[in-house]
């Protein structure tokens, strides 16, 4: 195996990619009690259009299927659900999904090889009836009624609409009760044997394991599974400029939600190297808290105007074909806020930025990482997220030294543009 | 981990938690007081005050810009509502000196530092709290009580609390009540305030790197120094009487919500603290995992819920069973529910639930050092409590209970309130 040491958090991944393409990655944690094991795919609700490895037509399913596909993974032939199977083992197991990745999970202090052997065997055979599918469609449908009454879901979904023409960013992850309604056990084999190949999926272990024999753990309950071609995914063009500058719903909230989205496709991201992305990545988080960080002179303002009451979070979400900031908060006047916003970026612009506020940024950033290899499930997940970014997470800390005031300014005349700006806003 | 408890002056104690299994240290400060109609909101205003500056750093801009220089100290306030305690929480997280690029720096030094002048020495103007601070920060308690409706499922919960204890101390929603705010005052809220820190529970937890020195730090700080010894007043979380003859109180209430959102509030009548544990396994068989009742029959079989869950608020002796659901089930979903409730009754569950459940709880406490949060907690629960269970003796009571011993808990449940938020 592989052995990557990172000395600043004193942590080592241990990785090795399989014959049949399957990438393991093992961190020891010694002395932890809980263990942690996740099994992803590099599949999520934006794969919604692809040719099959060996196939020649376009595969174009309804919106959804990865996320039913999570649901109903769990289901297993001999009538058992395996979510049951590793409870009833006193394991905690869960799965989700995300717009480009599908994940498995428990984390465990006892009882973690006959969940390993119940995970990997429930992942590895998959068992649809048109009973069980439909079946699922009801729970399935009660999911999405919940986050219909999740206002911080709808103002982000909103804010994709906003920015994104044609990039399946936009829809919503669960589907929508139309479009789950046309999914069929057919439909999920085929997306399970496209997406579900070993070379199209990573195992993240975390916990007190020699890595050596818990490579061999893994290999043991492996099913002879081939390789299969590349998996052609096709996504839509996607223009630089935005939809629409402002978008917004009304929902029962006590004061209006906001985010502001600044949308970064531009022809240069494409051939940006991955040291160049987690650069970006960084250089973005620090610009964003000189900004409207919690030090900020924007953000005091705000405050002692009334204007906003806690700090709005930042962030910059990222993967295939698409790219954004987002800013999202709650806030008496957002369009206020919006302005002066957009007002500070432009003085940012100007001005240049301060070298000490840079250095006192960048000690925090980096602090922030360290605390993310606290607990065995931050890391592991952390691990399988970024891996199908293609990053490996080490990466965050040590790319953080080379950024200076130069790289920072470019980033921010190259990502913080007006018009590429949009907001959302969910109010009375 | 090694635990070890101090007594700094009667009512002030320091608990040291020394571990290496983080990249952090955290540290809490935890202001316990009785929780009531008359201060509620004067708690709530304290704890969103303290924040915004301290005597040495005056303002909110600066406190951050320390905290960030102190490679991004995570640094919150919050507020809970323990039994009937009001509890004030004060938060530092910051890295542990191992992780950083120069190792001299003693974070965690000016972490504690940093967090008991802002518990301990308010910045003030002419003999008050600074009056502008506390207008914005009237605006933002209001905002956050104003705010309950903004997530509809932690609604209908609190909702079906306030329901269940009307006009007592625990059906009080923490961020207190707008109609109290334009009577507070600066001065007199900060004479408020100094009775309260000299009169109120003090808990200063620090889990992580600690060294021999970390409990002179404290011990010798000058915001300790000036608190003096008290009997703390607080209530005790206790066992106490329910009616289990009243009638359910059923509870109708309309806002924009596409889904129903359904909470049923049982009282469960014990009389010996040691049934808590039975009561544990009893709720993580009725709703308490994916094998539960609930979860089973409500989910998996009758499809009427994504989330069919239940959960134990062991401080008061509830349980609350949770679900959403289409807004036209309702008879039909509480049926089912009222069913489970009868089921566990009637001993319809079997030893491998019992075993399952055990299990299930039993990983949860082995994993409670692996979280520094959830350590602290669990050390201020039993503190409060004045109850010490090690974990080894917490995982033999789980292990001790049997069928029977759930059948009394179920027995002994009844519900109170149904509690249902539809459009």
């Amino acid at each position: 195996m592989q052995i990557i040491e990172n000395l600043k958090v004193k942590e080592k991944l241990y990785i090795e990619k399989l014959e049949n393409g399957l990438t393991v990655m093992i961190i020891p944690k010694p002395g932890s009690e809980k263990k942690y094991m996740i099994w992803g795919t590099n599949y999520g609700s934006n794969d919604n259009k692809f040719i099959v490895p060996g196939e020649e037509e376009i595969t174009e399913v309804p919106n959804g299927v990865a996320h039913f596909l999570e649901h109903k993974l769990f289901e297993q032939e001999n009538g058992s659900n395996s979510l049951d199977v590793l409870t009833a083992l006193g394991v905690n197991a869960n799965a989700y999904t995300t717009n480009d990745h599908t994940a498995y999970l428990f984390e465990c202090t006892d009882n973690f090889y006959e969940a390993m052997d119940e995970l990997m065997d429930y992942v590895q055979h998959p068992y649809f009836t048109n009973e069980n599918v439909e079946k699922e469609k009801g729970i399935i449908g009660q999911e999405i009624r919940m986050y219909d009454d999740y206002p911080d879901w709808r103002v982000y979904l909103n804010v994709m609409q906003a920015m994104y023409h044609e990039n399946p960013i936009k829809i919503d992850i669960t589907g929508t009760i139309e479009t789950i309604e046309k999914i069929d056990k057919e439909i999920l084999y085929k997306c399970y044997k496209t997406f579900y190949n070993p070379s199209n999926m990573a195992i993240v272990i975390a916990g007190d394991f020699k890595p050596e024999d818990m490579l061999e753990e893994v290999k043991k309950r492996l099913v002879d599974k081939k390789t299969s071609g590349e998996i052609k995914r096709i996504y839509p063009k996607e223009e630089e400029k935005i939809v629409q500058k402002e978008i917004e719903q009304t929902l029962e909230v006590s004061q209006p939600l906001f985010i502001i989205g600044i949308k970064d496709i531009r022809k240069e991201c494409a051939l940006e190297s991955k040291n160049e992305i987690v650069k970006k990545h960084i250089s973005i988080e620090i610009l964003l808290n000189l900004l409207l960080g919690k030090s900020s002179e924007l953000y005091k303002k705000l405050y002692q105007e009334g204007i906003i009451y806690g700090s709005p979070s930042l962030d910059y979400e990222f993967g295939k074909n698409y790219a954004h900031v987002i800013i999202a908060g709650q806030s008496k006047e957002p369009k206020t806020l919006y302005k002066e916003f957009k007002q500070k970026v432009k003085e940012l612009k100007e001005k240049g930025i301060n070298e000490q506020d840079f250095n006192r940024m960048k000690k925090m950033i980096y602090g922030g990482y360290v605390k993310e290899y606290n607990e065995v499930q931050d890391i592991a997940r952390m691990f399988l997220a970024d891996y199908f970014k293609g990053i490996n997470s080490f990466d965050y800390l040590e790319e953080i030294e080379g950024i200076n005031v130069e790289y920072l300014n470019q980033v921010l005349n190259d990502v913080f543009k007006e018009d590429k700006m949009v907001i959302s806003i969910v109010k009375n | 981990m090694k635990y070890q408890e101090n007594e700094i002056k009667q009512g002030i104690k320091l608990h040291l938690i020394k571990t290496e299994k983080f990249k952090t240290n955290l540290m809490a400060i935890f202001l316990t007081t009785e929780l009531n109609r008359q201060n509620v909101t004067k708690n709530a205003l304290i704890s969103s005050l303290l924040r915004r500056g301290s005597k040495n750093m005056p303002e909110q801009e600066e406190i951050s810009k320390q905290m960030e220089e102190m490679y991004g100290a995570g640094f919150d306030c919050g507020l809970d509502k323990i039994g009937d305690n009001q509890v004030l929480k004060f938060y530092i997280e910051s890295v542990n000196d191992n992780y950083l690029p120069n190792q001299e720096e003693n974070i965690l030094k000016q972490s504690i530092e940093k967090l008991l002048e802002i518990a301990f020495n308010p910045y003030t103007q002419n003999g008050g709290f600074k009056e502008e601070y506390l207008e914005q920060e009237k605006s933002n308690i209001k905002q956050r009580i104003e705010g309950k409706i903004d997530n509809k499922a932690r609604y209908a919960q609190d909702r079906c609390v306030e329901e269940m204890y009307k006009n007592k101390p625990f059906g009080l929603y923490k961020f207190g009540y707008i109609e109290d705010l334009d009577k507070i005052n600066a001065q007199e809220l900060y004479e408020y305030y100094k009775n309260l820190i000299q009169n109120c529970k003090i808990d200063i937890f620090i889990s992580g790197n600690i060294e021999e020195k970390t409990k002179k730090i404290i011990e010798e700080n000058e915001n300790i120094i000036k608190l003096q010894s008290r009997i703390p007043k607080y209530n005790i979380p206790k066992l106490e009487e329910k009616d289990m003859l009243k009638a359910e109180n059923i509870v109708t209430e309309s806002k924009e919500v596409s889904q129903g959102k359904l909470v049923v509030g049982l009282d469960i009548l014990i009389n010996d603290e040691k049934l808590k544990y039975d009561t544990l396994i009893y709720n993580s068989i009725l709703g308490g995992s994916a094998n539960s009742k609930m979860f089973q029959n409500v989910r998996e079989k009758a499809h009427l819920a994504y989330v069919a869950s239940s959960s134990y608020l062991r401080h008061k002796n509830n349980i609350f069973i949770n679900c959403g659901i289409e807004i036209a089930n309702y008879e039909k979903a509480l049926e089912l529910i009222k069913k489970q409730i009868e089921d566990m009754k009637n001993g319809n569950f079997t030893d491998e639930d019992i075993e399952n459940s055990k299990k299930g709880i039993i990983a949860t406490i082995k994993a409670i050092d692996d979280e520094q949060d959830t350590e602290i907690m669990y050390c201020f629960g039993q503190e409060l409590a004045k109850a010490k269970v090690s974990l080894e003796e917490y995982i033999k009571q789980i292990e001790r209970i049997e069928k029977q011993d759930i059948i009394n808990i179920a027995k002994n449940i009844k519900i109170n309130t149904i509690y249902f938020l539809k459009d």
